[in-house]
């Protein structure tokens, strides 16, 4: 079983596969943003957190 | 059997903290600390001990699934004084890395382990002396671990997910002195003609790349000029930050040509050190997912980042190729100055944050394949 949510960014539909589990980040195959699964009841998904580069440790 | 949580209060956190940053620990002079660590790490359920390697190491349970939480406990050199401030402690270690250290020590301490896992803190010596001694022995003598946090400051809301590589040159110039009436090069203005190249071969690498993790950036960390009779001799020290798609070996091979001698008379000796390469988690495991969802469950967005700098991610990464992120509270840019100071809230929010994902990866059964 697959699951289907929108994409947050372009409002494609973006299909995700029956073993997808809450916290894993997929990408839109439309916009091609990286997004990450909140919830699968129902399927929602968010921008997933960009990656900031710092200096340091 | 499983390992009880025990009950370690906001104010047993800090006082481990405050306790351990007391203690002074330049590397190679851990000792104190670790012994420290170790006692406190013993009378809250751990089996600890001082490895050979002279790094503080307990462990909670018994695996055969275990999370590794390698921090160190060696710091910077300087003393900032050790002062309570309110919500603030200030002083050498508090955000690098002490911080992260204790707080992985407190949150192993709160949760109950399963059957089945283990969870090891470590506080290792030599990490800012980039020889990382404690890393390598734990890497050369321990199983590879299911999972590894490493303990840097990201804030208490970021999650850390990679570092750049480094390579360190010693290049040592000795060049005949010329009348300065003359036209010829001094030693000295050879060194900085040499720096001034390296600099120029970087910068054209760098034309198209926009992400500071995608640079190669040098840096002149000491020159010193000497005289050596009819002679004279620079010292220059180069840093080199490198990009995923460079590797030590690649540029010590390219560096070799950025250093060609202005004459004949002029000899160029290069000692390579400190050689450690780019490594950078993948994002998409069960422990990314557990700080996510433990971050949230302290009301903030998380975030990811990757850094600049290296931490014993680069030595133990590339070799076990597990789950693997750095976390840890603090401030990074206050590492190394003489205000490195830790905002206490923020500290216990870590620890919340830690026991959070330990628990989510214990039960998350996906974790264990």
């Amino acid at each position: 079983m697959s699951f289907e949510a929108e994409c947050p960014e372009c409002a494609a539909g973006v299909e995700m596969a029956g073993d997808t589990v809450v916290g894993e980040i997929i990408q839109c195959p439309e916009c091609g943003a990286e997004l990450e699964v909140m919830d699968l009841n129902p399927p929602t998904l968010e921008l997933a957190p960009e990656e900031e580069e710092d200096w340091g440790e | 059997m499983p390992i009880p949580a025990e009950t370690l209060t906001p104010d047993e956190a800090v006082d481990l903290l405050e306790r351990l940053v007391s203690i002074p620990s330049l590397s190679g002079e851990e000792a104190e600390a670790s012994a420290c660590l170790v006692e406190w790490m013993s009378t809250h359920g751990f089996e600890a001990r001082v490895d050979e390697a002279g790094s503080a190491v307990g462990s909670r349970g018994n695996g055969p699934n275990e999370i590794l939480l390698l921090g160190h406990i060696d710091t910077f050199p300087g003393s900032p004084l050790v002062v309570r401030d309110g919500d603030w402690l200030a002083g050498r270690g508090t955000v690098d890395a002490k911080g992260p250290l204790c707080a992985f020590a407190a949150a192993a301490v709160a949760v109950d382990v399963p059957q089945g896992w283990k969870v090891t803190v470590a506080g290792a010596v030599e990490e800012e002396a980039a020889t990382s001694k404690g890393a390598r022995h734990i890497l050369a003598n321990a199983p590879r671990p299911t999972m590894c946090v490493i303990g840097e400051p990201s804030d208490w809301n970021r999650i850390t997910l990679g570092y750049k590589g480094r390579l360190l040159c010693d290049v040592l110039l000795r060049a005949p002195f010329a009348h300065t009436a003359g036209q010829a090069a001094l030693p000295a203005e050879q060194a900085v003609g040499l720096w001034e190249n390296i600099r120029r071969r970087c910068e054209t690498i760098n034309t198209v790349r926009e992400k500071a993790f995608d640079r190669l950036d040098p840096s002149l960390r000491h020159i010193c000029s000497q005289d050596d009779g009819a002679y004279g001799i620079v010292d220059l020290s180069i840093g080199f930050r490198l990009p995923p798609d460079l590797s030590p070996d690649d540029l010590k091979q390219q560096f070799e040509e950025w250093i060609e001698p202005v004459s004949k008379e002029t000899a160029v000796e290069v000692t390579f050190s400190g050689s450690e390469v780019v490594y950078r988690g993948d994002k998409n495991n069960a422990l990314v997912r557990a700080f996510l969802t433990a971050i949230r469950a302290q009301g903030e967005r998380p975030r990811f980042v990757v850094k600049t700098g290296t931490s014993d991610m680069n030595v133990v990464g590339p070799v076990w190729n597990c789950p693997i992120v750095a976390y840890g509270p603090g401030d990074s840019s206050l590492d190394h100055t003489p205000g490195e100071r830790i905002n206490l809230t923020d500290y216990l929010k870590a620890i919340e944050v830690l026991k959070a994902m330990l628990k989510q990866v214990f039960e998350s059964t996906e974790s264990l394949s």
